[in-house]
């Protein structure tokens, strides 16, 4: 099998892809976007909950896509959950810089970490949309 | 496999991309030509010679670099023509794109014929272009949109077609060859605006290289395609219109080449054609559709058809009998496009999956999402066929399937 299908669809990947974790809407929750990508029609909406600490306490999503971004929006929900927003933020900046190939130093991610599956989608850059909808969904809500 | 075509084997190397490995090793398989076909060596290097030795405005100047310029332009205008078998070159407008056509033809169609509440009959199967453009006259100016259904088959269903047109239905607009269904349009639905003497614009993008065209045994009164769908240039449109109802309409844009006499009080227009094409027009790309067209007479439009039409039912049936694969649009005659999914698997991991393998298709929503709504499905993948394609690559396509099917199932 080509090495690049592989590196795109690790294990992780199809596993989260065929059942997202943290699927559903977080009740009560404090904080909401949507993403969408009009080029395709993937779409999601993720929900969570902040507390006063800024920490997420609950983090969760639902919508319908392909298994990069369900899968992407998955381990991000998993990734996010406890974490203060401050580290969140980088988190954010680093998995962007992670997925479109940038060669930017990682701050707070490292290849230990289950995100660093996503590596793959640098090699096929029209896929780095459905790997990023979920991210961009969640800094749009920090905004909101 | 009985691949006793001898046509496939000799306009490949026609085109030079097809000799690009993809991802340095792979042959590629072209099979998203319904999004965009492939372009010929000779419009590769007409259109080069075009900027390097006959290069300037048109219909500006009167030296030699402008009526060389001008001949070409026009030249194409007349290969346009026949192959539309429009009455006349007045009826032909280069436009940008076919969607800047469905645009042109809404503004200045609303502005002589319609106002409020008047009604627009579209269906649900159109190309978002030929849906936005009506939509700006809904949101601006209060017209009435009706959108008539489709059968499991992908064709529009003509009673409730029939059923949709009032004393205030001014204008038809559907697409002629459908960009996910590959289903032509039932002729009927054409005389029935005929009968109710209700313009019919035809969206030609899907069906100008892919079916004959003859605009007036058609009877439509406006129709529009591509360049870049037609093995010509992108950036370059055709706009057919009656010249009856061109004369009537109003101006689309104004700018220079459109007008008869300008004073700081007002202006008056130029006849048709020029009317319709202000500003200086993508002329390279005009004489490229013209030799494109060129092209496909060379081989001839028959051949061609006969040729995509073995190979999409070649596939149709290949796939057929995969029972992994769901096609979309039941079992009736399709014409270069074929619409499936992979059970359980999107459509951006088999078209991922074959891009690897060298083969291109095209997954998402083919800007139908109205439709995609209706099928209950977010995407499908399409396979669509060009004058390049061949049996063989229809079964290394199948292999490809299978092996996706294996990988996202295992």
């Amino acid at each position: 099998m080509n090495d690049l299908i592989n590196d795109l669809y690790q294990e992780i990947i199809l596993d989260h892809g065929r059942e997202p974790r943290n699927f559903g809407e977080c009740d009560p929750h404090n904080k909401s976007a949507d993403g969408h990508n009009p080029l395709c029609g993937d779409n999601l909406k993720l929900t969570f909950l902040l507390n006063d600490q800024n920490i997420i306490e609950d983090i969760k999503f639902t919508g319908e896509g392909c298994a990069i971004s369900l899968a992407s929006a998955s381990l991000m929900t998993e990734k996010l959950k406890g974490k203060k927003i401050e580290v969140a933020e980088e988190i954010f900046k680093d998995f962007t810089n992670l997925v479109s190939g940038s060669d930017e130093d990682l701050k707070v991610l490292n290849e230990e970490d289950s995100l660093y599956a996503l590596k793959g989608v640098g090699g096929f850059p029209m896929r780095v949309k459905c790997a990023t909808m979920a991210w961009h969904a969640f800094n749009q809500a920090l905004k909101d | 496999m009985d691949d006793s075509k001898t046509l496939n084997l000799n306009v490949r190397k026609d085109f030079p991309i097809l000799s690009k490995k993809i991802l340095e090793k792979k042959d590629l398989i072209y099979f998203d030509t319904a999004a965009s076909a492939q372009k010929p060596n000779t419009v590769i290097d007409e259109t080069n010679d075009f900027y390097k030795n006959h290069y300037s405005n048109v219909s500006r100047g009167v030296h030699t670099l402008s009526v060389e310029s001008t001949f070409r332009y026009e030249d194409a205008r007349k290969k346009v023509q026949k192959f539309l078998n429009a009455r006349s070159e007045n009826e032909i407008i280069f436009t940008k794109s076919a969607t800047e056509g469905i645009n042109l033809v809404a503004q200045t169609f609303y502005e002589k014929f319609m106002q409020k509440g008047d009604e627009v009959i579209l269906s649900l199967i159109e190309h978002h272009s030929n849906l936005i453009p009506w939509f700006f006259l809904r949101d601006k100016y209060g017209v009435v949109l009706k959108f008539a259904n489709i059968q499991p088959s992908g064709e529009i269903d003509i009673d409730h077609f029939n059923s949709l047109f009032t004393n205030k239905t001014k204008i038809v607009s559907l697409t002629h060859l459908s960009n996910v269904f590959g289903t032509e349009l039932n002729e009927k639905a054409i005389s029935i605006c005929k009968d109710k003497n209700v313009p019919i614009l035809l969206d030609g993008c899907q069906s100008a290289a892919h079916l004959k065209i003859d605009v007036q045994k058609l009877g439509c009164d406006f129709f529009v395609f591509s360049g870049h769908k037609t093995y010509g240039p992108a950036g370059i449109g055709v706009l057919y219109g009656t010249e009856n109802l061109l004369s009537e309409m109003p101006p689309y844009q104004g700018g220079g080449g459109m007008i008869g006499d300008v004073s700081l009080e007002g202006a008056s227009y130029a006849e048709l054609p020029a009317k319709y094409e202000a500003g200086t027009p993508p002329l390279v790309e005009a004489h490229g559709l013209g030799i494109a067209i060129d092209y496909m007479n060379k081989i001839g439009l028959d051949n061609i058809i006969e040729h995509e039409n073995e190979i999409t039912k070649y596939a149709f049936n290949k796939l057929n009998e995969i029972d992994f694969i769901e096609i979309h649009g039941g079992d009736n005659k399709r014409n270069s496009i074929i619409s499936f999914n992979i059970k359980n698997v999107h459509s951006h991991e088999v078209s991922s999956f074959l891009d690897v393998e060298g083969i291109a298709i095209r997954a998402g929503h083919h800007c139908c999402q109205p439709l995609m709504k209706h099928l209950g499905v977010n995407s499908t993948a399409r396979l669509s066929f060009g004058v390049y394609n061949s049996l063989e690559e229809v079964d290394k396509f199948v292999i490809a399937l299978h092996k996706c099917k294996e990988f996202f199932n295992k």
